[in-house]
This record gives structure tokens, sequence and C-alpha cells, in this order.
């Protein structure tokens, strides 16, 4: 189910801020943030944020393609390393 | 000849079977699919290793994808076998770029200086994530993680095998523990 239309895009708070002031400054710092639940926002565009995937920060270079999309879908969780029936190939 | 797949690269896979003399739909990942219209034979991954398989026919459709009819193959069962398998095909057969274009393999094993600081280290690897492609450069001590685009990677030097980067300060330490 989509998200009201009467409520704007979630973004945390602290992230925000941190945008805010990166845009402000001008400066092309690296935002880092554990929030991947946050929506991408034309504020962030052209900025870098390291995203953390739960075990390392993955720096996002957002673009305007991304906006509308949350920063978790650019940080990548999982490792896929094959299928285990291919595994089990592998060995004989 | 046995090649690895590290000599390889990912083409497609085979789609679904189409009728009942061995023809197949194949799925070409690549940006202009129109390039291959000439193919006469592919790699397919049977159980780990790559086979090749020469082509009888081949058209190519809209959308990526194209009909193939296999030598040797000429009935629904045996085109059966190969549906769903990954297409694969040697390095050397990727078209040549110019030199300001390159492809995300070329990158690996290369040296990364930054402006800044000077060498950072070698591309451990390339990770092609949608949208974010990242080059990966292991120093000692911690991961460092660079986006791939204009605005950090400044040239890309394939003769003399470096990658001109400038980053901030923050990107090199972001996953420093």
């Amino acid at each position: 189910m989509s998200r009201s239309l009467k409520k704007p895009p979630f973004v945390h708070y602290k992230l925000q801020k941190r945008v805010d002031d990166a845009q402000s400054a001008g400066k092309k710092s690296v935002i880092k943030t554990w929030s991947r639940a946050s929506t991408i926002t034309p504020d962030f565009v052209g900025l870098t944020v390291a995203v953390h995937n739960g075990n390392k920060f993955i720096p996002v270079y957002v673009t305007e393609n991304m906006v509308g999309h949350k920063l978790g879908e650019f940080s990548p969780t999982r490792t896929f390393r094959g299928h285990a029936g291919n595994r089990k190939d592998k060995k004989r | 000849m046995n090649l690895d797949k590290d000599q390889c690269y990912h083409l497609g896979h085979v789609s679904k079977v189409r009728g009942f003399k061995g023809e197949t739909v194949l799925f070409l990942d690549v940006d202009n699919p129109a390039d291959y219209a000439e193919l006469d034979s592919v790699l397919i991954d049977l159980r780990g290793s790559l086979h090749p398989f020469f082509i009888e026919s081949l058209t190519i459709d809209d959308k990526g994808f194209a009909r193939a009819k296999f030598e040797g193959i000429t009935t629904r069962d045996a085109a059966t076998e190969i549906s769903g398998k990954e297409l694969f095909l040697p390095l050397d057969r990727l078209p040549e770029l110019p030199d300001d274009r390159y492809y995300l393999h070329e990158l690996k094993g290369m040296e990364v200086r930054d402006e800044k600081h000077g060498a950072i280290g070698a591309v451990n690897q390339v990770l092609d994530y949608s949208h974010n492609p990242l080059i990966q450069v292991l120093t000692r001590t911690h991961e460092i993680l660079i986006p791939l685009n204009d605005d950090f990677v400044k040239k890309v030097d394939k003769k003399k095998g470096q990658i001109e980067v400038s980053v901030p300060d923050e990107l090199l330490t972001v996953n420093k523990l």
C-alpha cells in the first residue's frame, strides 16, 4: 500500500539536517547514515551518502534517477554466491 | 579449448524453448543486441563448466531477445536441457572501445591514484550494483569503495593501468575501523 499523499516522504531528521547543511555549505562531503528507509529527495542530488548495509558503508553518489527511491535500495545486504545445487556440481 | 569464466563475459541466458524443432529464445543482456547478429557460437554454462555451442541460425528480435537454432539440437527435449542456462563469450570477442571508454572488467588490477593522497592501491574488484557501480580497493587495514562516476573518476588510463580519482577524505576512511 502506498504512503498517504498528505504525508511528506520519510527522511530521518538527522539525515535531513546533514543534507541541508551540506547543500548550504556547497561541500561535497560524505554523509554516513544507517537510515536505509529514508527516501531520496531532490535535495540529495549531487551528494554522496554512505549507506550502511549491516556490515559496511556503501557510498551512493545520488543522481536524479534515484529520486523517490529509498537509500537502502542502493546498498545491497546480500552477496549472491550461486545456488547450493551448483556448488555440489562443482565439487564433483 | 577449455575456457574459464574469468576469461569470458556474461552475454545473457537461454530464455525458453520455442517450437518443437529445437529452436530456443535467447535473452542478450547487452547494450546493443544488433551487434551480435552475426554470432556463430556461444559458450553455455552446463554444471559449472563452459561448453561451446555452434549457432545454425540467429534472428535478433526487439527488447534484447533473439531466436536461435543450435547445431545438434533438433528436438524440444534437447532444447529444454539448455533452457535457463547462462551464455558466455570469450573476452577477446568484445568490440574495441575508444581510449576514453572502458569495460568494467578492464579496471580490475589497475592502480588507483588520488589527486591529493597519491597511490591508494589496486582495484580488487568492480561491484556492479544497479545505478551505483563501485570500485573496491583493499588496503592493509581497510576497504575503500569509490563510486564510478565522472565526479570522482577523472581519468582511466588503460595503457598505464592507472585510474586517477579525486575523492573526499571521508570516502577513504568511511570503512576504517
